[in-house]
């Protein structure tokens, strides 16, 4: 149907024998234009990236004095003091444990309901769709908070499954939306043709499936990592003062030391952001993130 | 509307059973969708992210809904007796004196406001950024596209936490902004510790999910709809009112939703570059149940952002609905 409208739509300009009007369209707009686009990405390059380098240069710097565009100074010696601090050390200790944990119990727990929401249809399919996402509508420090309250009576505050829980929960809607996206998109005609060849079950799963949804499972464990890894707000709640991971450690950093060394923890905190989403960089471009993220 | 929903189903990628020429498909198989009849396998794989969900996520709400009402027995003893001003219920239902205390208090009415206008404007800038960002791509695919997709994408990059403190440090008293005005002798605006910084903050962190978003879903336009459009005399403006917009609807609707529920119950970003008071609500609920120890005012504090969010809430599962329904999976 599409088709023949842009069919017809072709036919009648051309019966009509119009030429295209963008082409002779004047210079003046296209020169505006293309300064309009010019300053768009100037805004662009100093909105995202100033405050970054701005924080950044500040990890090097000695002392600031208010309108220089730059340090007076410049030194390595706040990046000795965030390396000799214990308490610090724990804390990128106890995120590096935290994450990795959180993704591979989270992969276990949800996996399977991706393939289930992708390839079946069951009782309460859409009502279990939605309720994944509500999760998501409440709001979060809400939601810690009475979460908080009722880890008071399982005595789980303070403890390793209490944050491990706050972090799965953060981890949800991840794991299932996008790998669901991506099993849905593994032609039906593949498996058949697989089944047809004589393999078995598992072995079409994992053979054929599974390795053409690898993608959208692959940006799912990232989003999910660095969900895990930046998750502040319930940690501090569950974990503070037993467990301090990087991203609450922030927060006390930045009323208690002075701001270099906040400037230097941020970066350390970036290093593996900014790895991972370079790995799944290519994915999560292509569409694997947003097609996740339509109920089906 | 039946055309979108054809065009859309003929993008490969969109949804994965639609394969080969449409042709070829005419032999008459079940469609190659979801089996029809209920799988109980399926039901049983769902369920544990669902009973997760249910246990620390479903039954704190409700716990936490009959707290507000005032009732303070059973799990929710141990709160009432550490929090401080907590009404108790004096009738079947409970009582609404923690909602009165909290709903009349002039401080509660400014920081609703902040929040309200926050998101509002948040979203709005976000999805007018995306919506220009998006249609630069589909329409021109060059070296500055890529650059400026490539600059949409890195705050997904940055952790929140640290976003929020670069941006603090970036538009505060003597950040990069004013130490700019003042090599000319100017006085810049101090932007940090406002609710300016605030939405600054918001569309920063924002801004990649609602490019992924919408630039995706425009993506999927087929260029031919867009040429044909050209051809027939279509101004620009037309096409994009006319055709792209109503094409990549959903995508559109799923970006503003989900960045005004994501910016409605923030804190990371308030909490580092807010004022004191008034302040967004996520950051002020947290005040309450840790500095001030008033774990019911907290309470009702989320359910009633928790109220706002599930009306955005509300359209992205109409639209989406909506879209299943023009594609005939409903």
């Amino acid at each position: 149907m599409a088709v023949s409208t842009t069919i017809a739509a072709t036919d009648s300009a051309a019966r009509l024998g119009r030429s295209r009007p963008v082409v002779s369209a004047n210079r003046t707009s296209a020169i505006v234009g293309k300064v309009l686009v010019g300053l768009f990405v100037a805004f662009m390059l100093l909105f995202i990236l100033g405050p970054l380098l701005w924080l950044g240069i500040r990890a090097f710097a000695g002392s600031w004095t208010y309108p220089n565009l730059g340090p007076d100074s410049w030194t390595l010696h706040w990046w000795q003091t965030v390396f000799s601090d214990h308490a610090l050390a724990v804390a990128v200790q106890n995120s590096l444990f935290f994450a990795p944990l959180t993704v591979l119990i989270s992969a276990v727990v949800c996996l399977p309901a991706a393939y289930a929401f992708a390839r079946y249809d069951f009782f309460a399919r859409k009502t279990f769709l939605i309720g994944l996402f509500a999760t998501n509508a409440f709001p979060k420090m809400g939601l810690f908070a009475t979460i908080a309250s009722l880890f008071y009576t399982l005595n789980l505050i303070n403890t390793i499954p209490g944050i491990l829980i706050i972090h799965v929960l953060g981890t949800l809607v991840f794991m299932t939306w996008i790998p669901a996206a991506a099993f849905a998109a593994v032609p039906r005609s593949l498996e058949e043709a697989a089944r047809d060849a004589g393999a078995s079950k598992f072995r079409v799963f994992f053979s054929v499936t599974l390795p053409m949804a690898m993608p959208g499972i692959l940006v799912a464990v990232v989003m999910s990592f660095l969900a895990s890894f930046d998750e502040a707000q319930g940690t501090y709640l569950v974990g503070a003062p037993v467990f301090y991971t990087m991203p609450t450690e922030m927060y006390t950093l930045v009323l208690n030391y002075p701001k270099q060394v906040a400037a230097v923890f941020s970066i350390l905190l970036s290093i593996p952001s900014v790895a991972l989403m370079l790995l799944a960089r290519k994915h999560i471009m292509g569409g694997q993130l947003a097609e996740g993220f339509q109920i089906r | 509307m039946s055309t979108t929903a054809q065009q859309r189903k003929a993008v490969p990628g969109s949804r994965g059973q639609q394969h080969g020429p449409r042709k070829s498909a005419s032999t008459k198989k079940p469609k190659g969708k979801r089996t029809s009849r209920l799988s109980p396998l399926g039901f049983v794989l769902a369920l544990p992210p669902i009973l997760l969900i249910l246990l620390f996520v479903g039954f704190p709400i409700v716990l936490a809904v009959a707290f507000s009402l005032g009732f303070t027995g059973g799990l929710n003893s141990v709160v009432a007796t550490i929090g401080l001003n907590v009404h108790e219920a004096d009738n079947w239902w409970g009582t609404l004196a923690a909602y009165q205390e909290v709903f009349t208090s002039s401080r509660f009415q400014a920081d609703l406001l902040v929040t309200v206008v926050v998101t509002a404007l948040s979203t709005l800038i976000v999805l007018f950024m995306a919506m220009g960002i998006g249609l630069y791509l589909k329409m021109k695919d060059g070296r500055m596209a890529k650059l400026l997709s490539g600059l949409a994408i890195i705050p997904l990059f940055i952790p929140v936490v640290i976003a929020s403190w670069a941006i603090l440090t970036f538009y505060s008293a003597d950040g990069f902004l004013r130490s700019v005005f003042a090599q000319f002798g100017l006085q810049g605006p101090v932007w940090g510790y406002t609710a300016v910084a605030i939405v600054i903050g918001s569309v920063w962190t924002s801004l990649p999910f609602a490019v992924l978003m919408i630039s995706s879903g425009l993506q999927a336009i087929p260029d031919a709809m867009i040429e044909a459009a050209r051809d027939a005399g279509a101004s620009f403006p037309r096409i994009v009112y006319s055709i792209l917009m109503p094409m990549a609807f959903v995508p559109i609707i799923i970006a503003s939703t989900f960045t005004a529920i994501g910016v409605i119950g923030s804190f990371t970003v308030p909490y580092f570059t807010g004022p004191n008071a008034p302040n967004m609500l996520g950051v002020e609920l947290t005040n309450f149940f840790v500095s001030f120890n008033q774990p019911q005012q907290s309470v009702v504090m989320a359910i009633a952002v928790f109220l706002v969010a599930s009306v955005i809430a509300g359209f992205y599962v109409w639209a989406n609905f909506r879209s299943a329904k023009d594609q005939g999976r409903v």
